[in-house]
């Protein structure tokens, strides 16, 4: 039995992060501790790793294709399970095969040809060939990337003391509500070693969760609510007007 | 300052659509129309969703044309009975739309369909107003004075089930009417829109109603209408934002209520004009954004609603 030298310990700022009104995105802050066999040169102290995933929502992806000159959705496929908010970031360079072989990354970072497409999609339609598939896959990563829901970087974590680390991720307001698994590996020799996760959720509060709430709930209601005040408005401001007028 | 709509998931400047709805209802105040062709272009040209767009303009249209209707009510220029003749049909045409809608929205050709109804729609209504107040600004001119018909014959009144209208004194069939309400139905459902442009002039040309009762008449109708297709909207495409309505709704009456007094410092022809103006470059621009190659030609949309 060898023994276990290695430790890592981590710990964050917000359990919960709330969208209000004025909600225009929030920094969570992920910070910890690792301790790793000191008398071993830098590189082999081992790196960090954040992964956050969020709430796995179904999608469509639509592609535009040009009909007599006007640019109609043409194909779409649907997709399930993908996650709404996806962020990685690593204190160094970290290679695919590595990711690949611990089944982290964006939808699982495999590789296309070993993809298993019919587990990824609910309806391919019309996509048959490879390529076009891939096509799809990289439209997908490349328009969550552009509403900032799809992250990955190799520049944000900071390295204190050799043995203390801190990083700020940044939530954006386009987030989806839901709970957030916050995973955090100890990487050493490209295996690895330490692996720790925790939860957080993104919730929303306000006027504005009571709306949407009510609004899915209580759909009757909620549209009776809103012709009431509709209603009331439009007469209660004509009257207000006539008797303004009058005078 | 923004303000985060619930339905339609994003944060819109609040000065934005505070002005969006005070222009629109400026608009429909001066010209006594519901401003629903003018709003849900607006509104999807700021970023919001085509399905919230829709849904929400019928919503604010309810509380602009309740606006509208009290005066003509209080002057007994509203035929009540031809109002709910129109309804009949409009409720299975408004049931008939929002399984349209939802077909649109499944195989995602919604915004497609909604842009070229539009276009279509904006383009023959500025044309012909634009045609109809340069003839009529023509003639000021030359000082020539036309004569109008007072009653309009047509094979309409020649169908079976014919219905006395003390109001409209009219005399003729239940269908035309029910055919009538049920494309408005339709078209109020799709586009959200309450369809006066289209029921006004039908009214008068293709039902023979005199002039005078048809705007309250329209409005009385569109009232109903369009608080049916909010609620339908509500519990079957959950895409009215309320919030959003709110805003607008606030922001039209007030402008409605600016445009009425400002109407009637203009003669009505050189209104229609600039109108039709408007609504010739709202067309435009919607042609331009379908036939303008898109950045990305893939986009990307989260299931929330299961049909």
């Amino acid at each position: 039995m060898t023994l276990q030298t290695e430790a890592l310990v981590i710990g964050s700022d917000e359990e919960e992060i709330l969208i209000d009104a004025n909600f225009s995105g929030q920094d969570l802050l992920v910070f910890g501790a690792f301790y790793a066999d000191p008398s071993q040169p830098r590189d082999e102290k081992g790196d960090i790793l954040v992964e956050i995933v969020g709430p796995s929502e179904d999608v469509i992806l639509r592609k535009k294709k040009s009909f007599l000159g006007f640019w109609l959705n043409a194909i779409s496929v649907g997709f399930r399970d993908v996650p709404g908010f996806y962020y990685l970031s690593s204190s160094n360079e970290i290679d695919n095969i590595f990711l690949e072989k611990n089944n982290i990354g964006i939808l699982k970072t495999q590789k296309y040809s070993d993809m298993n497409w019919s587990l990824l999609t609910t309806d391919w339609g019309k996509i048959e060939s490879e390529k076009d598939k891939i096509e799809f896959y990289e439209a997908l990563i490349r328009t969550k990337d552009k509403e900032n829901l799809f992250k990955q970087v190799t520049d944000e974590i900071k390295i204190l003391d050799g043995n203390l680390f801190k990083t700020n991720i940044h939530i954006p307001n386009t987030a989806p509500v839901g709970k957030y698994i916050v995973n955090v590996y100890l990487m050493i020799d490209e295996q690895i070693n330490k692996h720790y996760s925790y939860n957080f959720t993104v919730t929303r509060i306000g006027i504005e969760e009571a709306i949407y709430s009510f609004a899915y709930k209580f759909p009757l209601l909620y549209g009776l609510t809103s012709l009431i005040i509709a209603i009331f408005i439009g007469w209660g401001g004509a009257e207000l007007f006539r008797r303004f007028r009058r005078i | 300052m923004s303000i985060y709509l619930p339905i339609a998931e994003l944060s819109v400047n609040i000065f934005l659509l505070l002005s969006l709805g005070g222009i629109v209802g400026f608009l429909s105040g001066m010209f006594g129309l519901g401003g629903g062709f003018l709003m849900t272009p607006l509104l999807i040209f700021i970023g919001i969703p085509t399905n919230v767009a829709v849904a929400t303009s019928a919503n604010q249209i309810v509380a602009s044309s309740i606006s509208g209707t009290l005066g003509h009510w209080r002057q007994g220029q509203v035929d009540f009975k031809m109002g709910c003749i129109l309804l009949i049909g409009a409720f299975f045409g408004s049931i008939l739309g929002i399984w349209i809608f939802k077909v649109l929205v499944i195989t995602g050709q919604l915004d497609t369909v909604i842009a070229i109804l539009y276009f279509t729609l904006l383009i023959s209504i500025g044309l012909l107003m634009l045609i109809e107040s340069s003839q009529v600004i023509r003639d000021r001119i030359r000082k020539k004075t036309v004569k109008k018909k007072i009653h309009y014959h047509n094979w309409a009144h020649k169908l079976p089930f014919k219905v006395r209208f003390y109001k409209s004194k009219l005399y003729i069939s239940i269908v035309p009417p029910i055919l009538l309400g049920f494309i408005i139905g339709i078209l109020s459902a799709v586009m959200g829109i309450g369809g006066a442009f289209i029921l006004i002039p039908a009214m008068i040309y293709f039902l023979g109603m005199p002039t005078s009762k048809v705007i309250g008449t329209s409005l009385f109708q569109i009232i109903f209408i369009t608080a049916l297709v909010t609620l339908l909207h509500a519990t079957t495409t959950f895409a009215v934002d309320a919030l959003l309505a709110f805003v607008l709704i606030i922001s039209s009456v007030i402008g409605a209520q600016l445009g009425v007094i400002t109407a009637t410092k203009l003669r009505g022809e050189d209104i229609r004009a600039l109108l039709a103006v408007i609504v010739l470059i709202v067309a435009v621009k919607i042609a331009s954004d379908l036939l303008v190659p898109p950045e990305e030609i893939f986009n990307l949309s989260v299931i929330r609603v299961v049909f």
